[in-house]
């Protein structure tokens, strides 16, 4: 059911396209880039110069030790005075080892804060609040089409991943260029040979990084959705508890979990093969390095043409930073792969079009009196299964449309198409008069209040979720809202009254309550239209006849847009719309559809007490009522 | 200014939940003796493994002297033959030790998934033991956490602690037994770093972790904050609060990012911390070592310096490592504790051993005195006494939390009573087998569960193996036939994680049709029809009445409708029948039930029945 719009505008993103986006990004952040590059060269040099010093102290030793060996190479041609003792020379070497070593750490400990705040305090949070706020935007097909975990992986994961060009792609190649670069003048400058004998092994290295990642990506992807499987099953036994044992499941999906768990292992020790041959591999091929070194580079030392501390012990040391860097490419590609695959879909949400939007000369509508039209309005979710056909009424201000139908005719659709949630394909609506689509949104959803078949809440405090929709209300416009909703004394019962915080969403509040929350909220604005979908589906009579009985006041003045079942509700309509299948089938009011046989008399019938019932009712009581059962009485 | 003090608006609070679950836990040895049980099935494995272990904790160490023996020896003997040959043999070596890197590799992994598949499925065993109630106290998200991030922290603890951490504390002692065997009093000297580099590590390492675990509690406002306002869109839109809500998000996400940055603080530090520490021991060993191999009297070769760089580097990594591991071994015994006390808790009750299997039966079900209370202080059942025959149908009637679904899960065996008891054609409860039970009674819920697959599939839940006629057929006798088909795939539309894509209505007729594939003697139902709208209602009225025929039915009903039929009604108040009889009967006594009845129908409204 994956619909057409959301993809296309990925798919037409070239990757140059995606790159070219990438490079603007990563331009805005250019000067915190520039900083982190400029450390970087400082920890490269300082490094190197650590190292070199440490081969001039086993140089210096040498010589000391061995006036006939080469004489060490001072930095700047500055050796110490010949009168300072070996010890004085010693103690410098070490004294400006740790010195640099000092300064390494402190630029290492800049370099990664500075890194940190660049990446998750500007890119990510850049990144993040765009998303975010294009997102809520975006019209609820999205929603239809996007699971919620996809979606909210592209404002976590994804647009980490995206930042990955960033640090991962541009910084990451920048360093590595540069440091190979130095790595391989210095190291060339000791011995051209030894160099490209020394490298030899380096595209081998390279290769075997890279056949190596390309193999396990997709494997551990893979396993990613193997495990996501083997939870699911788990979770959903869990969550099914009640089936599972209720039908004596037990053994099946104990089967179906084994099969899943075994599956991920089988993998994994798929996995486990490949990691343990190829990475000792790797290892390996760095270690041929250091035999060549030893080798040839023993030979040079012992023809007096390379100097044992500054040369071969530098060189090892060379080496070794020179192979990490390479093994660094696989990763590189990786993250270049990476981030072009996360940032397809991130621009996928802000290239998204926005469907429902105010057009720029849309007209304002502060006080609607809540005239609603509907003009030969037909709409599908998908194109070509029409959830509602040819759909024509006409409601007052004030008037009371109630809506009845199968499961699947369409009676919520209709509901979502008056604040603007969709728009119809073909035909329109009109509020007082104006096409739904010249009024600015904003305005014409605020003036209308809903109150949906499961009403969501947010976890927060009961006050705040009753002032979603006015986050400024005072207390006082809260408690109003609240009392009309019958909401108000089950919610001063509550812990801490209304800045009680409700966990998951309410999921500890009786569906009663919560629906009388939502109705709260809806109200809170005193919207000129109101709409219930079928707010009364899940709470017993005495509840629902309380709701619908504190309803009562606050649909007086409204316009009300009704999804009911129940006759007493019915009646009260000015308009009874009966849906199936999208199209109206009969409208009226509750008396003239009662006077003509159709499916609303039969289903009305359903709910209306019987002949026997009324008499039963109406004749002296069978037995005397004890004094508790005789309260309620009429 | 509104009233209520909120000092920062949010979406989203996410609530901080009371940490029972501690992060790690000391090393103990009875947690680490169990762990270690689960390798004895693999017993040869796990022999060549330790082999391997302690093969690879020399090679290392041997590796790193070779280098300096062959700089030592021919390099600075000027003997060409013998470098060429001590570069071979290292090389060999090298080879060698790659080779058993290989298997040790992929035996110590091997051994962590095999062990990781087996305490997954003992979990999930017992997790399906455990009776009904023990679902109610544990929430979902602790049962997967245990599943996926503990067993996994177990491997970790059985793959990195035990083995690696082997080769890791066996090298650190290789090699610091060849640097003593080289030279005694230069060895002196670096160990004086060692405590150091073990002790920065140590610190940090519970540092990081700290900032790390702040990062994650931070990041979890994030999501779940997203996740909300994904599934809440229809409501923000609806209020038009897509601004407000993306504001409070973007502060909300500058604030994760401080966490973010006092990570890369803690981390940032530490590994520069850590070359820095190795750049000292270089410079100790120069100076210090320097002044050993200048001294007059029995001075320490040169070669025996190269010799301790090269081996040094080896015996911190070691020490690192060991102080890395330390950390992962708390949070891994940590994991395995949970576990284990997961496994070690004994279900509040099961069948007894000798568990009468029913025979099929005919559905008669008496109560006799049944008290019960989830929490048996607070009774939530008082004294039901009431006898069901064989084919009858039963209403339960009366408000919220008046006691009907605790007395239909009483009566499914989802828990035992507390006091009293159930027979289930003259059985008492507690001596029947709950599959037996189990196998012939079906119940829907409000709240029906459909799992992944499609709808055919969730229908053949009812019997499995049932054929797709069969399907058919059950959903044709409901007379619903028609709508499953209407939907895109018709029976096989995919149906995921609590059936999205179709709606709650179509849910419940799923959830009705496996209910009569399984042809149950017994069926309960739930606040089943609450969530079909009365027009699909009017249409499979005749077929439940269908479905009813021939079986013991409890109806649990809010539409007083369902109920007009029913053989015999019990309205229910705070755990008591106040009132018992039919539908007639009890409209004629004026009590609770004829008031709830007064106020569903609003007396006069309907009038007379229509003639159809």
């Amino acid at each position: 059911m994956k619909s057409a719009p959301s993809t296309a505008t990925a798919d037409s993103l070239s990757n140059t396209q995606l790159v070219l986006r990438l490079l603007r990004l990563t331009w805005l952040f250019r000067s915190g880039c520039v900083k982190v590059m400029i450390l970087q060269i400082g920890l490269l040099v300082f490094g190197l110069s650590g190292l070199s010093l440490t081969g001039l102290g086993i140089d210096y030793l040498r010589s000391v030790l061995d006036p006939a060996s080469p004489r060490p190479h001072w930095p700047l041609s500055l050796p110490p005075p010949a009168s300072w003792p070996p010890v004085a020379g010693l103690s410098v070497i070490a004294a400006g080892i740790l010195l640099l070593a000092g300064i390494r750490a402190i630029l290492n400990y800049k370099y990664s804060v500075l890194f940190s705040i660049l990446l998750q305090q500007q890119v990510v949070v850049h990144l993040r609040s765009i998303v975010f706020k294009k997102l809520q935007s975006l019209s609820f097909r999205f929603f239809d089409d996007n699971a919620s975990g996809s979606i909210i992986n592209r404002v976590t994961g994804d647009v980490q991943s995206t930042r990955l060009f960033i640090d991962g792609v541009i910084m990451q190649g920048l360093i590595m260029l540069l440091s190979l670069g130095v790595y391989l003048i210095y190291m060339i400058s000791l011995n051209a040979k030894l160099t490209l004998l020394c490298l030899s092994t380096t595209p081998l290295l390279w290769l075997m990084t890279s056949i190596f990642a390309n193999r396990l990506r997709p494997a551990y992807k893979q396993n990613r959705t193997l495990v996501d499987n083997m939870i699911r099953w788990l979770s959903e036994t869990v969550q099914g508890i009640h089936v599972v044992k209720g039908f004596a499941r037990e053994p099946e999906l104990t089967r179906r979990f084994a099969d899943a768990s075994r599956e991920v292992r089988d993998q994994k020790q798929w996995i486990v093969a490949q990691t343990s041959f190829f990475s000792p591999l790797i290892a390996f091929i760095t270690q041929i390095n250091i035999v060549i070194l030893l080798a040839y580079g023993g030979y040079l030392v012992i023809r007096g043409e390379l100097p044992l501390g500054a040369g071969l012990v530098v060189f090892a040391g060379l080496l070794q930073q020179f192979s990490g860097q390479v093994a660094n490419i696989a990763n590189l590609a990786n993250s270049f792969q990476e981030s072009l695959a996360a940032a397809r879909r991130v621009f996928d949400i802000l290239d998204a079009p926005v469907e429902i939007e105010s057009r720029s000369d849309a007209i304002s509508l502060p006080a609607i009196r809540g005239a609603v039209t509907f003009q030969n309005a037909w709409f599908a979710y998908n194109p070509d299964t029409w959830v509602l056909q040819d759909v024509s009424f006409d409601v007052k201000p004030g008037q009371r449309v109630a809506i009845v139908g199968t499961a699947g005719s369409g009676k919520s659709t209709l509901i979502s198409l008056v604040p603007r949630f969709y728009d119809p394909q073909k035909g329109c609506i009109r509020i007082d008069g104006h096409d739904l689509k010249n009024v600015n949104v904003n305005d014409l959803r605020r003036s209308v209040g809903i109150v949906f078949q499961e009403s969501f809440l947010f976890s927060n405090t009961v006050a705040e979720n009753i002032a979603f929709g006015k986050p400024g209300a005072t207390m006082e416009e809260i408690r109003r809202a609240a009392k009309i909703a019958c909401a108000d004394e089950f919610i001063r019962r509550l812990r801490n009254g209304y800045e009680t915080l409700l966990y998951e969403g309410g999921a500890d509040l009786s569906g009663g309550q919560r629906q009388r929350l939502a109705i709260a909220r809806a109200l809170l604005l005193d919207p000129a239209i109101l709409m219930m979908d079928d707010p009364t589906a899940a709470v017993d009579p005495q509840t629902e006849h309380e709701i619908l009985e504190a309803m009562e006041s606050a649909m007086r003045g409204r316009t009300t847009f009704i999804v009911a079942q129940r006759a007493s509700t019915l009646q009260k309509a000015d308009l009874v719309l009966v849906l199936d299948h999208g199209r109206i089938l009969q409208a009226g009011t509750h008396d003239a559809l009662m006077a003509v046989r159709g499916p609303y008399q039969r289903m009305v019938s359903l709910q209306a007490a019987d002949k026997e019932s009324l008499q039963a009712l109406s004749a002296p009581p069978t037995v005397p009522p004890t004094s508790t059962h005789a309260k309620g009485g009429l | 200014m509104p009233p209520h003090a909120s000092p920062s608006r949010i979406i989203t609070r996410v609530q901080q939940q009371p940490r029972d679950e501690v992060d790690q836990r000391p090393l103990d040895l009875a947690l680490l003796r169990r762990l270690l049980g689960y390798l004895k099935p693999y017993r040869p494995m796990r022999n060549w493994l330790t082999f391997l272990v302690i093969i690879r904790a020399i090679q290392l160490p041997l590796l790193a002297w070779s280098t300096g023996a062959v700089i030592n020896g021919p390099i600075s003997r000027g003997d060409l033959h013998g470098t060429i040959l001590g570069a071979l043999g290292f090389g060999l070596l090298a080879l060698l030790t790659q080779v058993t890197l290989c298997y040790r590799q992929r035996l110590g992994l091997l051994i962590g998934e095999r062990v990781m598949h087996d305490i997954r499925m003992q979990l999930f065993q017992h997790i399906l033991s455990m009776p009904v109630a023990f679902f109610g106290r544990m929430k979902l998200g602790r049962i997967i956490s245990r599943m996926a991030t503990d067993v996994d922290a177990v491997r970790a603890g059985v793959q990195d602690v035990l083995f690696v951490g082997c080769v890791q504390g066996g090298q650190s002692l290789v090699s610091a037994v060849l640097m003593w065997w080289i030279d005694w009093r230069l060895f002196l000297v670096v160990m004086l770093m060692a405590p150091i580099v073990w002790w920065l590590n140590h610190l940090f390492q519970s540092r990081i972790s700290h900032a790390s675990r702040a990062l994650q509690e931070s990041f979890s406002r994030i999501t779940a904050t997203l996740a909300e306002s994904v599934n809440g869109i229809r409501v923000t839109q609806g209020f038009a609060r897509e601004s407000v809500n993306a504001d409070l998000f973007q502060e909300l996400a500058l604030d994760h990012s401080r966490f973010n940055v006092a990570f890369a603080r803690a981390s940032g530090l530490f590994l520069p911390l850590l070359e820095f520490s190795s750049q000292v021991v270089s410079a100790i060993l120069i100076f210090a070592g320097g002044i050993l191999v200048l001294r007059d009297s029995d001075p320490v070769p040169i070669g025996t310096l190269i010799q301790f760089l090269f081996l040094s580097g080896i015996f911190f990594s070691g020490v690192q490592g060991l102080g890395n591991l330390y950390n992962n071994a708390m949070t891994a015994m940590a994991g395995a504790e949970r576990v284990f006390r997961l496994l070690d808790m004994p279900p509040d009750w099961s069948d007894p051993a000798d568990a009468r299997v029913l025979p099929p039966i005919s559905g008669h079900i008496e109560c006799l005195h049944l008290t019960f209370g989830y929490d048996p202080a607070k009774p939530i059942l008082h004294d039901i006494h009431v006898s069901i025959h064989p084919g009858q149908t039963i209403a339960l009637v009366g408000h919220t939390a008046s006691g009907k679904t605790t007395l239909v899960n009483l009566i499914a065996k989802f828990y035992l009573p507390s006091a009293g008891d159930i027979r289930i054609d003259g059985i008492p409860i507690r001596s029947i087998a709950s599959e037996s039970l189990h196998s012939q009674m079906a119940i829907i819920h409000q709240q029906n569960f459909l799992f992944t697959g499609s709808i055919a599939d969730n229908i053949r839940l009812g019997r499995p193996g049932a054929s797709d006629e069969a399907v058919r057929d059950a959903a044709r006798r409901l007379d619903c036939l028609d709508i499953l088909e209407s939907l895109p795939e018709g029976l096989e539309t995919m149906v995921g994680e609590r059936g999205t894509g179709i709606s709650m209505g179509q849910r419940q007729l799923v959830c009705f049709v496996r209910a009569l594939l399984a042809d149950p003697r017994i069926l309960i139902l739930d606040e089943a029809t609450s969530s079909i709208d009365t027009v699909t209602e009017v249409r499979i009225q005749k077929a439940l009445s269908e479905l009813f025929k021939g079986r013991t039915c409890l109806v649990i009903a809010h539409r007083l409708s369902t109920v007009r039929n029913a053989d015999l009604v019990l309205v229910m108040d705070r755990g008591r029948i106040i009132e018992s009889g039919n539908h007639l009967e009890l409209l004629a006594r004026r009590g609770t039930y004829s008031n709830l009845y007064r106020q569903f129908v609003r007396l006069g409204l309907g009038g007379t029945r229509p003639q159809m």
